[in-house]
């Protein structure tokens, strides 16, 4: 491959004169949210335009903690993004399974229509949504956000794993059926180990999305101490106050760890990601 | 009792009369299937059982209730809840029917099998074919019933406010009802109303520049990078890449949020340290000018997107057969040959069906305008529409719900990315394997 060194398509110390000019643009932001946690003023105003110009302080994380909801926001959002995760890997592995595995008549058309459903975002049935829950009592329930959340990941979900599980052998399950095995015993004990991955994906998704939501919380959880991250965030700079310092410190407790999954994952990201491309 | 059925085929016509007759009638009259014939036939006694009220809420879906001004505003009918359980009892008349046919055709199949096999079904054997049939039915049960009721409902009910003037000031329930007006929100939208139809063809035309530029964006920047990191071999490529996937780790609101601030005209980070290395006089209005907040927020979009495509690109670069690099290289062909006429097409062609996909969730790519600009800057029109210099449909969609409650402009806006948006997934759809292969 390099028999010839220097022969790369590119210059060398070009690329690292655009790779140097790329991480500035893409630290930049990341390394002031950094400073600015640290920083002692509220606003950014009172911010120094020098990242760590202004001296040292761990104020805002006490602060977090101990003036505002933090935590209470946190533990919601924990709650809710792991319940969303287990009953979205639960309920569309369960369908993906009969889609994949039975025969039955408007399959062909049920399948398109979690196709077609998939491409309106939910939150334009936000109204119909909002009734529906006060009717059945889940506003202002962490439960109820599940419920929207959970509903709303199924259709593309189940069309992602059913894919998947189509190209599982089918000699596994004639194999155990032959064994004496249930259609339960089969889809448990040897379709889901065998999906794993697509299964992962699935459950990091749906574990991912809800840190990330405003719209389905801000409509459904009304009282402050049933808020979710992604809205206690966003009350420390609005219009009216900008607390920025604040904010800094509790966005870096939520983006380190997703950070930290990201890194450990790269490599088997673009292994799946080239696989997926691959496999259609 | 017909007991002994002509096993020739010559009873079907009379098999077809007695199932559409009442659901189950020739399963359990003709064809001794008990089991399937009772279910089939519970079916229908419940459903005829809640007839009356069935055809109550059917006539409320009609008329969606009269204006009731002498009673208290807690009694009054509600126009919308009215609305929202025709619509699910619209869904499960469907369902009755769809099992109706169902009925008929099982007990012209049943039919067949006795032809065929010249005796009935045991119990026993109709009995494993009900329990057979369980678990694809419970297996399906949960996902059907949370779509029905969280996903179909809400968006046929959003379907037909657009038809209707639930809207503020004077059509809010309780206080006051809502009533159908046939196809008025499309035409005031589309040509009715000046500011009205001039906002809706500027947002929209917006949407979709926007779509596109961040797709394309986000796309080439990243397969540039990932060619760079590929293709150059210096040493600390995975240094490098670890930086580069940062943005895509850090959660949007987040991200966005920041740069929302650092971006502030008066007081933001950039501009100021712009103004300290004396390289600006005055503020650039980064998010303040109709023009400059839209590039603005096509580069924070870059900024935060290429990283995606950079892990895609890769992925599918690796998984790239070597034996065609070898072929090309045996035939002469340089490196950056190989790049143009073999690497770059192939990347392409497997990242269509993804491109495609992130072209449409760009169009409702919410957080991207909401937490950055909020839709500002403010433009003409937007003391009527509401509507500001980077608001897309989807987040105009949102301030029509929440502030200016015109649910009925929303709801035509939602049909409308519906239709454009609808062939994209159909075209990504017939591409999969299993469609091709028909056996979907």
């Amino acid at each position: 491959m390099n028999h010839k060194k220097s022969s790369g398509v590119i210059n060398s110390f070009v690329v690292y004169i655009i790779f140097g000019i790329i991480s500035f643009f893409v630290l930049y932001p990341l390394v002031y949210v950094v400073s600015s946690a640290f920083s002692p003023g509220n606003s950014i105003a009172s911010v120094s335009i020098m990242p760590f110009g202004d001296g040292f302080t761990a104020k805002h994380f006490v602060h977090l903690f101990t003036e505002t909801q933090y935590g209470k926001w946190f533990m919601n959002t924990l709650i809710i993004a792991v319940c969303t995760s287990l009953s979205t890997i639960m309920i569309a592995s369960l369908g993906a399974y009969v889609f994949s595995r039975f025969r039955f008549v408007f399959k062909k058309s049920m399948l398109m229509s979690l196709l077609i459903l998939q491409i309106f975002p939910s939150f334009v049935g936000m109204v119909a949504i909002y009734v529906i829950l006060l009717r059945i009592g889940g506003l202002d329930t962490l439960w109820g956000l599940v419920l929207v959340y959970v509903a709303g990941n199924i259709p593309y979900n189940t069309w992602l794993v059913k894919n998947y599980m189509d190209t599982v052998s089918r000699s596994l399950d004639e194999a155990a059926r032959i064994d004496g095995a249930g259609h339960f015993r089969i889809y448990s004990t040897i379709i889901m180990p065998v999906a794993r991955p697509i299964i992962t994906f699935l459950g990091i998704t749906s574990f991912t999305a809800p840190w990330m939501d405003y719209i389905f919380p801000k409509m459904v959880l009304r009282s402050v101490e049933k808020q979710t991250l992604a809205l206690g965030l966003f009350s420390f700079v609005t219009d009216k106050k900008n607390d920025f310092t604040t904010f800094a410190a509790g966005s870096l407790i939520v983006a380190i760890p997703f950070i930290a999954f990201f890194i450990i994952t790269q490599k088997a990201m673009i292994t799946s990601f080239g696989g997926a491309a691959v496999k259609e | 009792m017909a007991s002994i059925m002509p096993a020739d085929g010559s009873a079907q016509k009379k098999i077809t009369i007695t199932a559409s007759l009442f659901m189950g009638l020739a399963h359990i009259v003709h064809l001794k299937d008990y089991a399937k014939g009772v279910f089939f036939a519970l079916t229908e006694v419940l459903f005829l059982a809640f007839s009356p009220f069935i055809v109550h809420k059917l006539v409320e879906l009609v008329t969606l209730g009269s204006p009731q001004p002498d009673l208290p505003i807690k009694q009054r009918g509600n126009s919308i809840f009215m609305l929202i359980d025709g619509i699910l009892l619209l869904a499960v008349i469907a369902i009755f029917i769809v099992t109706y046919v169902l009925s008929v055709r099982s007990a012209q199949s049943s039919y067949a099998e006795y032809c065929r096999k010249k005796s009935f079904r045991s119990f026993k054997e109709s009995a494993n074919g009900v329990f057979g049939s369980a678990f694809p039915v419970l297996g399906l049960a949960p996902s059907f019933l949370m779509i029905l009721i969280f996903v179909l409902v809400p968006l046929l009910f959003s379907a037909s406010v657009a038809f209707t003037n639930y809207s503020a000031p004077s059509n809010i329930p309780p206080n006051n009802t809502v009533d159908w007006v046939g196809f008025e929100n499309f035409t005031t939208l589309l040509g009715g109303e000046t500011s009205w139809s001039a906002g809706f063809a500027r947002v929209a035309s917006w949407t979709l520049i926007w779509a596109f530029a961040a797709t394309i964006t986000c796309y080439f920047g990243g397969l540039l990078v990932a060619v760079l990191l590929k293709e150059s071999k210096i040493r600390f490529a995975p240094a490098f890449r670890i930086i580069f996937i940062l943005p895509y780790a850090v959660p949007a609101v987040v991200s966005m949020l920041v740069w929302k601030n650092l971006l502030n005209g008066t007081f933001g980070t950039v501009n100021r340290t712009l103004m300290a290395l004396g390289l600006i006089d005055e503020v650039i209005p980064w998010l303040g000018h109709p023009a400059l907040a839209q590039f603005t927020v096509v580069m924070v979009n870059l900024w935060a997107g290429f990283g995606y495509f950079m892990l895609l690109t890769m992925g599918t670069m690796t998984a790239v057969s070597q034996d065609l690099f070898e072929a090309a290289r045996i035939d002469g062909a340089n490196k950056f040959q190989v790049l143009r006429r073999i690497t770059l097409p192939l990347v392409l062609y497997q990242t269509m069906p993804l491109i495609i996909m992130s072209f449409t969730h760009n169009i409702n790519n919410f957080g991207a305008i909401f937490f950055l600009t909020g839709g500002n800057p403010t433009v003409a029109d937007s003391t009527t529409t509401s509507a500001g210099g980077t608001d897309i449909l989807v987040t105009w969609i949102y301030k029509l719900t929440i502030t200016l409650l015109k649910y009925n402009y929303a709801s035509v806006i939602a049909v409308m990315i519906f239709i454009v948006l609808a062939p994209f997934a159909i075209f990504n759809f017939s591409r999969t394997k299993a469609y091709k292969e028909g056996e979907v």
